[in-house]
């Protein structure tokens, strides 16, 4: 080292950048992105579409996730429900920020995560936490059929302030869709209790349509009050490297997860 | 409060998280402040620490004197090495989620190193996984080092253009000063603040002592001093509604700014 203080730099295509000016970053960083696990199927479990509605639903569904598992390759992401809602309840009447919330709020979906995973334990499916999911994923899968992971992503504490309220963003849809993304996936399932995404909340207004086939464009264009999927999945679908469509199920009408699993189009499918 | 606690009813019975209704309700609740009396002291990777003793040594002096008179978390840039194993990882294709995690770790050595630096003061370096115990580092020794990444590892967002992690260690810093409702956000760099253009590029750049978030974003400007997110942040900030950049290569400089001073960038949520 010189005791003057200039900066000591490794050579590299990206040596001495802020790396914020897109023309000098852009020519290092152009590449395509390969698939880490190209055979990778995420399903996301609603933990207020499946979870919370107990036993039948459950073991319902546990019994279609058991028929995908000889195809391998399985990560199976779960949702918060009701006890998400509860301690974000809670926290927000003390007025603590948005992380807490989502901290708290992604320790219930881990342990709906852990619940699913005892159910499939006896086929070598195991929860995996965080650290594990993003750096031995490919172990796993290669060891067992599936693995079970929490749905919300670690942001915890660094999650964004929202523009609208204090819910965290990030929660299990955005988490399934950034891993799945992440990997390379071959697809992203998520398992609702209603037929897909439609013009209107089905659960509010009886005549609500069923959209089969939505663009993410579109979907936006519609400002749908609700939706059954996080609102923030419609952004990270627009930037995404590979996962430009994703799709939505009920998963309490027999054979849809199944049919999903293997490609068929049996709810709402989102493209970019 | 009738807002607050109907919108607490219309979560527990299952309305639905994206509704945009059921969200405004709960702007009503009040911001509580986890650690007030905070400041959020980030020291750069490239532009500090990376140019070893000469500009590391007197920011660790001006560190350990103001930890006398303020409470610190000093968290940490990761600097040329991340940059080395961005470009490596990117030639190869490798997915923004990986180029955070190992990046995370460049952040991470440079903490060891304030760590080491700062041992004999009693500052210890605590981990994001350990971060429950930083108010009873902050209470006993009044500062504590953390490694300046957020934890997004493999879910960290991908930008609409390129590989590079969009979130990285000026985003954390300024996350971790929100999440707390601290009382400031200084980034210690190696320029004066923010300029019209990279001052290392362009001898023509003029500094600009105090812009708001949306000022900055219409200036549209070709290279920032701090990660663009950071203004998107600042945005729906609760807490830390401004930050100052500052150059740690001129002795005093934090002091100041830690006592108030205006002695950089000012840059405002509004």
């Amino acid at each position: 080292m010189t005791s003057d203080t200039t900066a000591q730099h490794v050579p590299s295509a990206l040596m001495r950048q802020t790396l914020l000016n897109r023309d000098l970053v852009r020519p290092a960083t152009n590449r395509p992105v390969i698939r880490m696990l190209p055979q990778l199927r995420v399903v996301k479990l609603g933990g207020r579409a499946i979870l919370d509605k107990g036993r039948d639903a459950i073991l319902s569904v546990i019994d279609e996730l058991k028929q995908a598992l000889p195809e391998r390759n399985l990560l199976i992401a779960t949702g918060a429900g009701i006890r998400g809602r509860h301690v974000m309840g809670v926290s927000l009447d003390m007025g603590l920020p948005t992380g807490v919330l989502a901290a708290l709020a992604s320790s219930e979906a881990e342990q709906n995560g852990h619940i699913i995973a005892a159910l499939l334990a006896e086929h070598g499916v195991s929860y995996l936490p965080h650290t594990t999911v993003g750096r031995q994923l490919a172990v796993h899968l290669a060891a067992s059929p599936a693995a079970v992971c929490n749905g919300f992503p670690p942001y915890e504490l660094f999650d964004h302030p929202p523009a609208v309220g204090k819910i965290p963003q990030h929660r299990t849809d955005a988490g399934a869709f950034l891993i799945a993304d992440a990997y390379g996936a071959k697809q992203l399932v998520y398992i609702s209790d209603v037929d897909g995404i439609h013009d209107a909340d089905p659960r509010q207004s009886s005549g609500a349509k069923l959209l089969k086939s939505v663009t993410v464009d579109e979907l936006s264009g519609m400002n749908l009050k609700t939706l059954p999927i996080e609102r923030i999945v419609l952004d990270l679908m627009r930037s995404a490297k590979h996962m430009t469509q994703i799709q939505v199920v009920n998963g309490l009408e027999r054979g849809n997860i199944t049919g999903a699993l293997a490609g068929k189009h049996v709810g709402t499918i989102v493209r970019r | 409060m009738g807002n607050a606690s109907s919108a607490i009813e219309s979560i527990l019975s299952g309305a639905s998280l994206t509704d945009v209704d059921v969200l405004k309700a709960t702007e009503s609740f009040p911001d509580y402040a986890v650690l007030p009396n905070v400041s959020v002291v980030k020291v750069g990777g490239q532009s500090l620490i990376d140019r070893g003793k000469a500009a590391v040594f007197p920011v660790v002096e001006e560190l350990e004197t103001a930890r006398k008179k303020h409470k610190l978390l000093i968290g940490t840039g990761a600097g040329t090495r991340a940059r080395h194993l961005y470009a490596l990882a990117a030639d190869l294709g490798l997915p923004t989620g990986v180029l955070t995690d190992i990046g995370t770790a460049v952040a991470g050595e440079n903490a060891a190193i304030l760590g080491y630096l700062m041992a004999k003061y009693g500052v210890p370096v605590v981990n994001v996984s350990e971060f429950a115990a930083l108010p009873l580092f902050l209470a006993e020794r009044n500062a504590a080092i953390f490694p300046g990444m957020p934890p997004y590892d493999m879910w960290q967002h991908v930008p609409s253009e390129g590989l590079i992690p969009p979130y990285r260690t000026d985003a954390g810093c300024y996350l971790v000063a929100e999440v707390y409702g601290c009382k400031q956000m200084i980034y210690v760099k190696d320029e004066d603040g923010l300029f019209t253009a990279n001052p290392k590029q362009d001898s023509k750049a003029k500094l600009i002592p105090k812009a708001t978030v949306d000022e900055v974003i219409a200036m549209d400007l070709p290279d920032l001093v701090i990660e663009g997110p950071v203004l998107e942040l600042m945005r729906n900030a609760r807490h830390v509604k401004s930050v100052q950049v500052i150059n740690g290569l001129k002795p005093g400089l934090l002091t100041k700014a830690l006592a108030g001073e205006h002695v950089g960038t000012l840059i405002t949520a509004a």
